[in-house]
């Protein structure tokens, strides 16, 4: 079992934010790498290969959209299903998201943990 | 000796006697023929002899005047003693006139003349008194006189009418010379309008630009040169046209070209040369149509400064989500009890504290839509949709609220399909949910709600109707004002941002339609809004 168990990739800089995300994620039985910006984010992204990305746009250093650009240069990345976790849920933002390949968006102040669970669920069950 | 003496002397007396008898004929016949009318008188003053004419004159015969006073014939009594009077002074008097009556009682005009008679030895004997009938004299006297009378009559009455016409020059005259004075006056008052005008127009704080016929530049003021960096000499007299050079005077000609008959109303303009710059244009066409006047109102600080306070605003607000949404998951967690167990008063405070986060993030975005529609980046995606399928949606997302109010909620569809409307889906949404949200917000538990659809003209027509507490009438035209809430419903102390409607407004007027409403106090409001069914909504949505 313990190889079965799906990795998510958390990048947020708000440490309550990963906190609460990583506790519910973790009683949900998935195995949760922890970044806190964009660069550190792609860099673990290489050593751990997640299952499922769970992506912040505005952080210190390398925004959200920067990561997914970089993703979608690397022919591995690329694969790789992105969830984005905004504080804003602007159509401009949501759409550029899609184009760079995200998989869904959820605004922080409009959806519970428990939705965003659902939402990672649906990706990658 | 004697006789031969006497007989001689009887001889002469004789001779005497005839010659006297023949000197008496002679004055007798003499006397008769005289024309003139003669009488004589005693020293009396009695007639004692009248000659033929007298008879004639005066009707009387000889034997009837005979022995009658003078004063008798005369109308004027007194005048005719004193005339004799006078006569025994001087002698002789003449060219009196005096009225003598006749036996018929008629008067004749006679002029007197008296002298005295005496005798060889120089004794007063008495009058000789001649009248000379001057009727005819006398008439033609008052012929002339009348004559003359109507003459002068006419020559009065020319004089009048000559004085007449004087005095209508002369009322003419003043007349005139009211009119100039008036004239002069108005023009005096026209001069000092024009220089009072001039110095407005030059010492206004906004830049004006008066056109004449054929939008020829007539006058600009100092502000105006300012603002569009140009020099009075270089465009007066030239059309707006003519000038290409600078390009913000291009881009103002065009404006006023397309727009010529409404005029134009606070309508922005950027300009990057000289200097960036937002002008705010009016344009008034005159009286005559032919002339306008532009204003141009440097909005570039007010601009900046609106554009500051979005920012701050976005930004604000944006910092505010991150920490908002950190305590809406803690709570949520803790209410889900994902960090251990907690009791029911627990449960209870915290599901209250997540209630006050929730309001508050509905605050914070309220904020961002519209400091979002101040940044003029707010509607995104239109697609043609039905309006029906949108409404439902925001229906049924409501449906619990409606249930727990116990609302009698009717949607009335229109029969035949609604044509579609291009719109943007979100925003559309969102107005819908403002408007029934606050339909139910506002009416009391039991109340009634009831949307409705339409097809107009061209347009789709919305509308929702509530039995709530209404917009008190002092406040009707403050409704879709920024952070507006009625005084009734502040009463209430119901939550509520006072921007669900300024939102509403917003969007609507974006896609091109119109939004109003109809409400009495505690009876209820309806709420309308229209959507353009075509095309009109692109043009308005290039300017978002």
């Amino acid at each position: 079992m313990a190889q079965k168990m799906r990795k998510i990739l958390l990048i947020e800089d708000e440490e309550i934010m990963i906190n609460l995300l990583q506790k519910k994620l973790v009683r949900e039985g998935y195995e949760v790498s922890v970044a806190r910006d964009g660069e550190e984010g792609l860099k673990t992204m290489e050593e751990v290969r997640p299952d499922l990305v769970l992506l912040d746009i505005i952080m210190p250093r390398l925004g959200g959209f920067e990561v997914m650009e970089e993703m979608q240069k690397n022919k591995e990345l690329r694969k790789t299903p992105v969830i984005v976790i905004s504080n804003s849920g602007q159509p401009v933002e949501l759409d550029r998201a899609q184009k760079l390949g995200a998989k869904d968006w959820l605004v922080k102040t409009e959806f519970d943990p428990q939705e965003v669970i659902d939402k990672v669920k649906k990706q990658i069950g | 000796m004697v006789r031969k003496k006497i007989t001689p002397i009887k001889e002469e007396l004789q001779r005497t006697k005839e010659d006297l008898a023949d000197l008496e004929m002679y004055i007798e016949d003499f006397s008769s023929f005289l024309p003139l009318a003669v009488c004589t008188l005693n020293p009396l003053e009695i007639i004692i002899d009248i000659n033929q004419a007298f008879q004639d004159l005066t009707s009387y015969s000889l034997t009837e005047i005979i022995g009658e006073s003078l004063e008798r014939i005369f109308l004027e009594k007194k005048e005719a003693k004193s005339l004799l009077n006078k006569t025994r002074e001087k002698r002789m008097v003449r060219t009196e006139e005096l009225t003598l009556i006749s036996k018929e009682e008629k008067k004749i005009p006679v002029r007197v003349f008296v002298s005295v008679r005496i005798d060889e030895k120089g004794n007063f004997i008495g009058y000789f008194l001649t009248l000379a009938d001057i009727t005819e004299v006398k008439k033609f006297q008052e012929k002339t006189e009348e004559k003359v009378k109507r003459r002068t009559k006419e020559l009065e009455g020319s004089r009048m009418a000559l004085m007449n016409m004087l005095e209508d020059v002369e009322e003419s005259r003043k007349a005139l010379t009211n009119v100039l004075e008036d004239v002069d006056e108005a023009r005096k008052r026209a001069e000092e309008e024009r220089d009072k005008t001039k110095a407005i127009i030059t010492n206004f704080a906004d830049g004006l630009v008066v056109l004449e016929k054929g939008n020829r530049i007539s006058l600009i003021n100092a502000e105006g040169e300012r603002l569009l960096n140009v020099k009075t000499k270089e465009i007066e007299n030239k059309t707006l046209s003519d000038l290409s050079n600078p390009p913000a005077i291009k881009k103002i000609a065009e404006l006023i070209r397309k727009t010529k008959d409404e005029g134009l109303f606070r309508k922005e303009l950027s300009f990057k040369k000289p200097a960036e710059r937002v002008l705010e244009i009016t344009s008034i066409s005159l009286a005559s149509r032919e002339e306008a006047v532009i204003i141009l109102h440097d909005i570039t600080r007010e601009k900046l400064i609106e554009k500051m306070k979005t920012e701050f605003v976005s930004l604000a607000a944006h910092q505010l989500r991150t920490p908002l949404s950190a305590i809406k998951w803690t709570l949520k967690m803790l209410l889900e009890g994902d960090l251990g167990k907690i009791t029911d008063e627990q449960q209870d405070f915290i599901q209250k504290t997540y209630n006050s986060n929730e309001r508050m993030i509905s605050l914070i975005n309220d904020l961002l839509d519209v400091t979002r529609i101040e940044e003029g980046r707010y509607l995104y995606k239109p697609a043609l949709t039905q309006l029906e399928n949108i409404v439902q949606f925001v229906v049924n997302s409501l449906k619990e609220e409606i249930k727990r109010k116990r609302i009698k909620f009717e949607f009335k569809k229109p029969k035949e399909k609604l044509p579609k409307v291009k719109v943007d889906v979100e925003k559309i949404r969102l107005v819908i949910n403002n408007l029934l949200d606050n339909a139910i917000r506002y009416t009391p538990t039991g109340g009634k709600v009831t949307i409705s659809l339409k097809h107009g003209k061209e347009k789709v027509e919305f509308s929702i109707k509530d039995t709530g507490v209404g917009v008190p009438e002092d406040q009707k035209n403050r409704v879709f004002a920024k952070f507006f809430r009625g005084a009734n419903v502040m009463r209430m102390a119901t939550e509520g941002t006072g921007l669900g409607l300024f939102i509403a407004k917003n969007i609507i007027e974006a896609h091109g339609g119109k939004i109003w409403f109809e409400s009495t106090e505690e009876k209820g409001t309806t709420f309308y809004f229209t959507l353009p069914v075509k095309k009109e909504f692109a043009e308005f949505l290039k300017e978002f």
